[in-house]
């Protein structure tokens, strides 16, 4: 199986404070992967190594490229819109990402904005919470790449939109990418999981497949997580 | 559909399919939809849906054609066994809990015998 991502080493300070150490992960081709873990403990930070916006100690690679710029053209990050003004229109930013990224396919965008009834003639300003993540989610899902980063998609958005996401996703996500995609309600997404990855005291703690965390523990994945935290599972 | 995620989802899909196949929703023969329409419907990934399938096809309960897609068996034998199989597996859920509350095998019966009664003597009312 092809390694979309491998990191090895890797260890991030931020004003002399140690954030992440000997991280090491190896995700394959054609997984939906879940990113755990509390609040603060890394999984924004360890998207943003990823994706070459912080600068950390160790070998990130994807899909076999290690500089920054190479890794960006492989992957897709969920990127918050924070540099648009709030009178911006939808449809400008559509132009701005295809203009931008090379791999942005406008009709998979198209697709994807009418399964999620996104209107690309309103204002940034004029979007919901929830239209405003299902926005996010279509563009990042418009390009064609091997990795997507979704971080938190779900915060703070209804029920409604969160299915309707998770179709999208399932719907449009190529056959060979890998989706990593980070939350601290793991029930709503625990079904579409191949593999579990939990950000735990500065590193990877566990990274296990859904599926066998279920069948060898006869527990949901919520309560497998929680019980991470109460020291009682043998992780091994 | 709703899973119960203590379980593992492939083997909830598999539970699933069963029943379509012996509710007669999935006919002997019948082309089951796309790897991926199966995944929206019942908002799960692909990969987990291909793990049901293709331990389906190993036991033979779907046939798979190279090109065309997956298809319910047409085998009398093969779904009779499968039929035998899910209501051994439902009696033992029941012989399970009633045992449980300390009935005899014969009170087992008996009582079984009663539910059906009086379920068809209110079924004709």
């Amino acid at each position: 199986m092809t390694d979309i991502l491998k990191i090895e080493n890797l260890t991030y300070k931020r004003n002399q404070r140690l954030l992440l150490q000997d991280v090491n992960l190896t995700l394959t081709a054609g997984k939906i992967v879940g990113l755990l873990g509390e609040n603060g403990a890394g999984k924004t930070t360890l998207m943003r190594l990823i994706t070459g916006s912080a600068q950390g100690h160790g070998t990130i690679m994807v899909s076999g490229t290690q500089t920054p710029t190479e890794r960006k053209s492989h992957l897709s990050f969920s990127e918050q819109l924070r540099g648009f003004n709030r009178n911006t229109k939808v449809a400008q930013v559509v132009a701005f990402y295809h203009t931008v990224y090379p791999d942005f396919d406008p009709q998979r965008f198209h697709e994807l904005a009418g399964f999620l009834q996104i209107d690309v003639n309103l204002r940034l300003g004029a979007l919901s919470k929830g239209m405003r993540e299902k926005l996010i989610i279509a563009l990042t899902l418009a390009r064609q790449v091997d990795l997507y980063l979704l971080d938190e998609p779900f915060s703070g958005i209804d029920s409604m939109s969160r299915k309707k996401i998770i179709s999208s996703i399932i719907q449009w996500m190529p056959e060979e990418a890998t989706l990593l995609i980070s939350d601290h309600y793991v029930t709503e997404i625990a079904p579409i999981l191949d593999e579990i990855v939990v950000v735990k005291d500065q590193t990877i703690a566990v990274h296990r497949a859904a599926d066998e965390i279920r069948s060898e523990s006869g527990m949901d994945i919520e309560d497998y997580y929680e019980s991470l935290y109460e020291g009682g599972v043998n992780r091994d | 559909m709703k899973f119960d995620d203590k379980i593992p989802i492939y083997y909830q899909i598999k539970q699933h399919l069963y029943h379509e196949i012996l509710a007669g929703t999935l006919k002997p023969g019948d082309k089951l939809p796309a790897v991926r329409q199966l995944a929206i419907d019942l908002t799960v990934n692909v990969n987990t849906i291909q793990r049901a399938l293709s331990e389906m096809i190993t036991e033979k309960t779907i046939v798979s054609q190279r090109g065309k897609g997956n298809f319910v068996t047409d085998d009398t034998a093969r779904l009779a066994e499968l039929k035998e199989q899910l209501v051994m597996e439902q009696l033992a859920l029941v012989y399970e809990q009633l045992h449980a509350l300390n009935l005899s095998d014969a009170e087992i019966l008996a009582s079984l015998k009663r539910y059906i009664e009086r379920k068809g003597a209110a079924q004709h009312d």
